[in-house]
Order: C-alpha cells, then structure tokens, then sequence
C-alpha cells in the first residue's frame, strides 16, 4: 500500500499545495474542482467507462436472455484485470464460474458509478454537494482511476515513486505521473472529508 | 474478524421461507441452503476472505473501506490494514463460501484485492 505523504508529513514531492478539493460541511460532502482538473476528470472518467465495456456474449440466445452460460475469459488487460481480481487463483473451475456469475454485474455496477460522478462534475466556480451515495461513487471512480494509471505505470512497489528519481521533462510518463498524483491527491482529500 | 453466523431474519435473503396458513407452518428450504447444508455436512472448515497487499491503494483508504463494509472501528480497520501491508495479507471476514463470495465481490467494488478460500 501507499501513502500520499513523504516522510516529513508532506505531498509527494512535486507536487502543488492547493486547498482540498473536497470538504466536509453540515450540509454534506463539497466538491469544488479548478477549471484544468475538471475537464480532465471529464476525460479520464470516459476512458474508465469505455474500459468497463462488458465482454462479448457469444451464444445469440444467450445474449437474448441476459444470461451467461459460459464463462467469459479472464480480461487481457491488466488494468481491467486489477479492477476485477480473482477470488479463487488456486481454482481455475471456481475462478470460471465466479467470472460467469459476477463479472458482468461488477461492470455494471462499476460503470453506473462512474457514468453518476461524469455527470456531476462541477464546472469552474461551482459547488457540488454530495449525499452518502454520491462520496461513494466518486471515491470508487476516483479510486479505479487510480488503480488503472498505477497498472499502467507497472507500480510494483510501495516506493516506485520514490525510486523514480528526478525524470527529464520530456519522459513519456511524467504525465501519467502527474494524472496519478492528481488522482492521489483527490482519494486523500474525500477520505478526509468522509472520516 | 467478522463472522457471518448465516443469515439474519431480518435478512430475506437465503433465509428459510416461512409461510403460515392458518395453524399449519410450512417451512421451504432454498436451492441455495441445501448446497449449504451440503458443503456443510462434508467439510465444515469455515471459509475466509483474504485481502492482499497491493502497492496503490493508499493505507487511509484501505482503513476506510474495511470499517465501511464490515463495521470494524477505526482500531481494528486500521491494524487489519497494518497487517495486510506488512504480512502481505490479512484475513477480514469468514463464514460460509456464498458470504465470503459476497464479500470480496463487495471488496472488489472497491478496488480492494481480494480473495476467498477455505482456512
């Protein structure tokens, strides 16, 4: 596991101070979002629900129905593999049956909350209030955003950031880094506010 | 740890249906407690959830979780989540196999690693 703080209490390093994004008031969970974070939100929550497709239903009648008789594979993808383990790695029958059963409302379950939290992200200079409900969505979105760009970094480790070092500006991955960071900052900030 | 002693009255779900017709009660058995009472009579070894270290998910959000979908206190989430970090693993939740199911498909929900199998 990680921690968004250094050693000496403080944000990763390079990253901005900035104030928290969400805060808890009596009236619920605000969320204000400067105008660059907001429109990137907006993109990298369509890029997670394009993810969250569920797989092909081979068998027309099958699909007709709704219903899986087989399984489908496991996700190529080791993003969308991270975002649905498997329970049962010992047991590739279990793991087969628990995937026919579950995955597709996983999916769903995954990209309703992600299709809530696109649209109510909060343009410049406005407030979203959010319920229970609401906080529960963005934490899982925010958090899968998170878990898809760490897979994509290859986060092996709890001190791959560290161990980075210094990169040149023009690294391939400083944006990844930055979009990463950004979305650790969020996930911190709405625990805070929830606690 | 959580235990789930099977399902609550309250909780329909895979509960025994009662129906009462007149003084007669008649009790049905879902599909689903008979592959219970099944697993039960041949191996009665409790099943576990395992949740697994992972290097992105934050410590304060894996606290969190587990104290929003077991009801741990802060305390117990917090030394749960100590242990998963350290030993690479740690046990939250153990019952029957459909629960623990239940659990890590409510784990994974949260982007958790989580896992199930019998202790």
């Amino acid at each position: 596991m990680s921690t968004p703080l250094d050693e000496d209490g403080d944000v990763a390093q390079g990253y901005y101070r900035q104030p928290d994004s969400f805060r808890r008031t009596r009236h619920g969970i605000e969320l204000r979002l400067p105008r660059w974070e907001g429109s990137v939100l907006i993109e990298l929550v369509r890029q997670l629900d394009r993810m969250l497709e569920p797989p092909p239903v081979d068998d027309p009648l099958e699909a007709l129905v709704g219903l899986r008789d087989t399984a489908p594979p496991p996700p190529e993808d080791p993003a969308l593999a991270r975002l649905l383990p498997d329970p049962y790695p010992q047991d590739p029958m279990a793991s087969g049956d628990f995937r026919r059963r579950r995955t597709d409302d996983a999916l769903a379950h995954k990209r309703d909350a992600a299709r809530r939290v696109l649209a109510t992200v909060p343009g410049p200079g406005e407030v979203l209030l959010l319920d229970e409900e609401a906080a529960q969505d963005w934490l899982t979105t925010l958090n899968d955003l998170r878990l898809v760009f760490g897979t994509r970094l290859g986060i092996t480790d709890d001190n791959y950031l560290d161990e980075l070092g210094d990169l040149s500006p023009d690294d391939r991955r400083l944006p990844v880094i930055e979009m990463y960071e950004l979305l650790t900052i969020l996930v911190d900030n709405l625990i805070r506010a929830l606690d | 740890m959580v235990h789930h002693a099977g399902a609550s009255p309250a909780d329909g779900k895979g509960a025994a249906e009662c129906v009462t017709i007149g003084a007669v009660t008649a009790t049905a058995v879902s599909p689903a407690e008979i592959e219970e009472i099944d697993e039960a009579l041949s191996d009665d070894r409790p099943w576990v959830t395992l949740v697994w270290n992972d290097p992105i998910n934050l410590m304060s959000y894996v606290t969190y979780v587990l104290q929003k979908l077991f009801g741990y206190d802060r305390a117990t989430a917090r030394k749960l989540m100590l242990d998963v970090h350290h030993k690479g693993r740690a046990s939250v939740s153990s019952g029957t196999r459909d629960e623990m199911e239940r659990d890590a498909a409510r784990l994974h929900t949260y982007g958790l690693w989580a896992t199930v199998r019998q202790d």
